[in-house]
């Protein structure tokens, strides 16, 4: 799972800054091994989102950052290869809207 | 090809330009694919346990992997008569890897059928296809020889491959070990290719949109034809009534996302 590290300001200007985390290695083997630690499989009811994760609408693969995502950032599913922006959903869920 | 494991600060920082690049490459392929195939048989772990089937669940296995073989040939005739039109260089790059992707799907379930005692797996495909599925290989044949892209690739890399994807994963679910292997394997293969077609499609649509009618046509003519196979495979590899409907729902979301939800 992904571990809080610590708080960063980087790249972000008047905001909150964000939470960096460390990725761990899972079980994730379908991109090159130096892009899995990115992703991860959905665990079905009982599973949750972390901040840095969004779920790709085209795979259902949990794509994962070294960030807290925020509305606007973009990301990338490389187990379907789709550009992604992150959008809040009318719950407050963060989601990854294609960008084609 | 493991090698020394070399660290990426975050992927999601790539310019676009590069992501796709690296993606569509047969280097992207060779990494991913050697991450889930390295070990495996036939699609399979040799040591995958092989369950006893009953003669009558042996029999509709087979029938729905003949006609899971009539997909896969499709796919692999179509993707391959896609190379010759795709637009580019590196989209040609991408479809020779999902030919040589369906080449294999092709491949292992034969051996599957072989496994399950059929002799003459081409036979038997040949006597067990439905009519839909036969239909459906002929009119995305007939799209990618008339060298209509946009179209040609609605009808294989969206239709085809979202019908795939969620067939055999939820055949996955309820299939004896080897076979779930053997499915599962696929659909790690079958989600670039559904990435490709969607994505690939999305920013044909966006830099023409007059296109969309086509596609609005094409996706007309052959919803009827999807449904029907739909219908017929989860009836063969037997899912209750009530999960049905799930079936559709990928095929939907990438119409919808692509603004052809309206039929
Ligand atoms: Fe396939
Ligand atoms: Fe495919
Ligand atoms: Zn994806």
């Amino acid at each position: 799972m992904a571990d809080p590290l610590e708080k960063d300001g980087a790249g972000v200007d008047d905001e909150q800054p964000r939470q960096r985390f460390v990725l761990d290695e899972g079980d994730f083997n379908e991109v090159p091994a130096k892009y899995r630690r990115f992703y991860r499989h959905w665990r079905g009811a009982g599973d949750q989102l972390a901040p840095n994760e969004v779920i790709c609408p085209v795979c259902k693969i949990v794509i994962r950052s070294t960030r807290e995502l925020r509305p606007g950032d973009r990301v990338y599913c490389m187990a379907c290869m789709t550009r992604l922006r992150v959008t809040r959903s009318p719950s407050g869920q963060l989601e990854g809207e294609c960008e084609y | 090809m493991s090698g020394t494991r070399e660290r990426v600060s975050d992927v999601h920082d790539l310019a676009p330009e590069a992501f796709e690049r690296e993606v569509h490459s047969f280097e992207f392929w060779f990494q991913a694919v050697e991450g889930y195939l390295h070990g495996t048989t036939y699609g399979h772990r040799p040591d995958a346990a092989a369950t006893p089937l009953t003669d009558s669940e042996r029999d509709r296995l087979v029938t729905v992997l003949c006609n899971y073989c009539v997909g896969e040939t499709a796919a692999l005739e179509g993707a391959s008569g896609l190379v010759a039109i795709a637009p580019n260089r590196m989209t040609k790059v991408f479809l020779a890897t999902q030919a040589v992707d369906e080449g294999r799907h092709l491949e292992v379930l034969l051996h599957r059928l072989g496994e399950l005692g059929v002799a003459n797996p081409e036979a038997e495909i040949e006597k067990r296809a439905s009519a839909s599925i036969l239909e459906f290989r002929r009119r995305l044949l007939a799209l990618v020889g008339s060298k209509d892209w946009e179209a040609a690739l609605f009808a294989q890399n969206v239709i085809l491959e979202a019908m795939e994807f969620t067939v055999f994963q939820t055949h996955a679910q309820t299939a004896d070990p080897i076979t779930a292997q053997v499915l599962q394997g696929i659909v790690k293969d079958e989600r670039r290719h559904i990435g490709f077609g969607e994505n690939e499609l999305g920013r044909r649509l966006r830099e023409s949109p007059h296109r969309r009618a086509r596609i609005g046509e094409v996706k007309r003519d052959l919803d009827a034809l999807v449904i029907e196979t739909f219908a017929e495979t989860v009836r063969d590899i037997g899912i209750p009534a009530s999960e049905r409907p799930d079936l559709g729902r990928a095929y939907l979301a990438a119409v919808s996302r692509l603004g052809l939800g309206v039929s």
